[in-house]
This record gives C-alpha cells, sequence and structure tokens, in this order.
C-alpha cells in the first residue's frame, strides 16, 4: 500500500471522483477509461457471465455518477470503494437469483453451480498474488488449505456457503467453520500487521 | 436485533466480514444493507472489512469492457458523449484531447525551441512543422514539410521501442471528422510519408497529427484501434 504509483493512482482517482461530483462528464469519461478494466473483471469473474457483467457494470457507473458526492476520500481508498460497489451489486445479483431459483428446502445437493474457466489462474494463486504487500501474503498463508481455498472461491466467484460446499464436497457446516474462522484469522493477522488503517 | 449495540460488535463484525466476503445469503445480506443505511457503526464495520478484503482483488488481470457498455451508461445519463460512442473510439472528438494538444504545443514548442529550430535547419524552407508528444509531454517524433511538398518528413526524435507484430500508423485529425490515415512510419530515422496533394491542401484543414499503435499491416478498420502514442498540433509558418 505504501508504493507510491499506488499513492498516485489512488490520488487522481481521488480527484478524479470529486470532479464526477460536481457533474464533470470529462472527469467521468476518465474515471471510466481508468477503472472500468478493473471492475469489468471483478464482476465478470464473479458473475461468469459477460452479459450480467455488462448490465452491473453499467448500473455501478450510473450510480457512480449520481452518488460521486457520497465518496469521502478520508474513509477507503477510490478503487477500494468503486470496487465494493460493484462487488455488493454483483452479490445481490447472485444472492437474488438463488433465491428466485433454489426452492427454501435446496440443500446441498444440488449439481455444482460453478465451474471455473480453464483458462484463468486459481482463486487461490489470485489471493496470493493479489496480496502485494508482504503483511498481507503472509497473513493469507496462515490459513489453512480448506479455508484458504473457501475464501479464495467465495471472494473471487461469489460462492455462498451451499455452493462451496458442493463445489468442495465437505459438509455445510465444515463450510461455514471454515470461512469463518479463516476471516477471523485474516483479521487479526492483518490488523496486527497494521494493515488497513 | 439491535447490531449496533456495543455489546453486539462482535456479531456484527462477523456479519460484515461475511457480507462483505459475499456468503452472506440473500435475507440476512438485505437486512445488514438496510441497517447499514441507518447505522453508521454497521457501515463502518462492513466498509473496514471492504478495505481488508480489497488487497486481495488488485490481481485480477484486467478485462476491458466492450464499448456499448459505455454507450449505454453515458445515454442513460443523458451526457454529451452518448451520441459519439466509446471513450477510446472517439478520443479525437473529445475536448480534453484538445486541451491536453493545447498543453503539449506549449510544452513541446516552447520548451522545446532550441530542438525545433535546429530542426527546421535540417529541413530548409520548412514552412510547416509538428511536433509530435507523448503523455509525458516530451517530444517523439517531429514532422515538417515546405508549402508545395506533396509530402511529411517524420523524423523520430525519441520514440519508445514498437514491439514486434506492431507499428506505428499517422494520422490526419481534421476538425470534426474521424482522423484519416497517412499510413505506416518507422519508429527510428526518418520517414517520408506522400500526401494527396502539397501540404498547403492537403492540410489545409488539419489542425494536429497524432501516431497510434497498430498491427504491423496498419489498422484493420481505417480508423485508429490501438492507442494513441503521440500527438501534437500544426504549426504553419506562414
Amino acid at each position: 500500500m505504501a508504493n507510491s504509483a499506488g499513492a498516485d493512482r489512488s490520488g487522481t482517482l481521488a480527484q478524479l471522483l470529486a470532479r464526477v461530483a460536481l457533474a464533470d462528464q470529462r472527469a467521468f469519461a476518465e474515471l471510466y477509461r481508468q477503472t472500468s478494466p478493473h471492475l469489468y473483471a471483478v464482476a465478470l469473474r464473479i458473475l461468469r457471465e459477460p452479459a450480467s457483467a455488462e448490465e452491473i457494470l453499467q448500473e455501478a457507473y450510473v450510480s457512480v455518477w449520481q452518488h460521486a458526492g457520497t465518496y469521502v476520500a478520508a474513509k477507503s481508498q477510490p478503487l477500494t470503494w468503486l470496487t465494493s460497489i460493484v462487488r455488493n451489486r454483483c452479490l445481490d445479483h447472485l444472492r437474488r437469483r438463488e433465491l428466485d431459483t433454489f426452492p427454501l428446502t435446496s440443500g446441498a445437493d444440488d449439481e455444482p453451480a460453478f465451474d471455473p474457466p480453464a483458462d484463468s489462474p486459481a482463486p487461490v494463486d489470485l489471493l496470493v498474488a493479489g496480496a502485494e504487500a508482504q503483511s498481507v501474503r503472509d497473513c493469507v498463508e496462515t490459513l489453512d488449505a480448506g479455508p484458504k481455498q473457501a475464501i479464495a472461491l467465495a471472494f473471487f466467484h461469489g460462492l455462498s456457503h451451499a455452493e462451496l460446499a458442493t463445489h468442495m464436497r465437505e459438509p455445510l457446516g465444515t463450510i461455514k467453520s471454515w470461512v469463518r474462522r479463516g476471516l477471523e484469522r485474516l483479521k487479526r493477522c492483518l490488523d496486527g500487521a497494521g494493515f488497513a488503517r | 436485533m439491535d447490531l449496533a449495540r456495543p455489546d453486539r460488535s462482535e456479531r456484527l463484525d462477523r456479519l460484515a466480514a461475511e457480507f462483505a466476503l459475499g456468503t452472506l445469503p440473500s435475507r440476512p445480506r438485505a437486512r445488514l444493507a438496510q441497517a447499514a443505511r441507518t447505522e453508521p457503526v454497521v457501515a463502518a464495520a462492513i466498509g473496514e472489512w471492504e478495505q481488508r478484503l480489497a488487497a486481495l482483488a488488485i490481481a485480477i488481470p484486467a478485462v476491458t469492457p466492450p464499448p456499448r457498455v459505455w454507450t449505454a451508461i453515458a445515454s442513460r445519463l443523458g451526457l454529451a458523449a452518448a451520441s459519439t460512442g466509446t471513450a477510446s473510439a472517439i478520443w479525437w472528438n473529445r475536448v480534453g484531447v484538445w486541451r491536453a494538444l493545447t498543453l503539449l504545443a506549449f510544452a513541446a514548442v516552447l520548451g522545446l525551441g532550441i530542438a525545433l529550430l535546429s530542426q527546421r535547419a535540417a529541413v530548409p524552407e520548412a514552412s510547416i512543422v509538428a511536433v509530435l508528444a507523448g503523455a509525458d509531454g516530451k517530444p517523439a517524433l517531429i514532422a515538417s514539410a515546405r508549402r508545395t511538398d506533396a509530402f511529411l518528413l517524420v523524423k523520430a526524435v525519441s520514440t519508445a521501442p514498437v514491439e514486434s507484430g506492431k507499428a506505428l500508423e499517422l494520422w490526419m485529425l481534421p476538425t470534426g471528422a474521424a482522423p484519416r490515415s497517412l499510413g505506416l512510419i518507422r519508429a527510428t530515422g526518418i520517414a517520408r510519408v506522400p500526401l494527396p496533394a502539397p501540404t498547403d491542401s492537403s492540410l489545409a484543414n488539419i489542425p494536429a497529427l497524432a501516431v497510434s499503435l497498430e498491427p504491423a499491416t496498419g489498422s484493420p478498420t481505417g480508423l485508429p484501434t490501438g492507442p494513441v502514442l503521440y500527438s501534437g498540433p500544426i504549426e504553419r509558418m506562414y
């Protein structure tokens, strides 16, 4: 987080967001140019359907244009803020669809709804590669294999507890406890390393 | 349940973590999102987790969305760009490009007057000069011609190496119209670029030139398809 290129980029994006809040169309186009490839990749990975990913990306930027004023630089990095908007819309979309598609009685016997694209890096690899700072990498490495994979699949592909159970062929209770323990451990480790404020 | 109560902080943290990770099922997810809108403590707990997990998303390889996404966004918001297509395809129509060109003109022409003068000396009677600069504002190419010549001399001053399988293509940027290709140019040395007519007439309504990165055989569409590496306004010395 401390590298200066990243800090410069954050500064630029924060300035663009500030201008977008004042309805500056050029700044908005530039913000889109700089951030849409990252956000589209995030959406594609979670939704696994280009059409849905495009739709979510559209909605997200429309929302950014309308709500850029609510972005408070002090509270989070601009790219974190934007990524969260897209991720949350993707997750809402997935969870809504589940509600529509699956009867409440559906269990872990359902067909796996998950088909990882063959040519992309596996989620666990992404977890480790994405954690740029050594402290983050170290923290991820402290996770056991099960929790690490469960968190990676949930984070990068939007899998729910039930989908994780199906995909990893583990009981739902095991999955829930892996995710909970994994997140707790990650938090303790990251906070201990002084990461994220 | 009031998640904002201090004695609930552990449960709130766990819910916020699963919210940010994405594993909360639909109904608890909707309830927590609703609570975050009215309870700053809940919003902050979610924000902290989003921040923690954000570092993980950095390595996802970027994927450029199709141009129609921007078109749809601009049209839904009624933005000026709505009628002109995507941000990348219409760069020559964006005011920002022209503002940048103007700034580059000052930076390049004024800041490097000596280079320009020596270049003019090397091409006697040059009456049209364009200094094409990259994003860093440094001149990369200098194009010059006499009014009566039907060709441009384009000298590479400091261009970045071109990867194999790619080539540099030179474009005229007419006012209010799409760019017109002047063909491929070399990334080193001096290229002699033929014009359809003497510069006086063929560049009459051309305020600027640009160079884009294209496939080795040139743009397949007749319009720039790759990034614009260098651009600059045409200076007329008459």
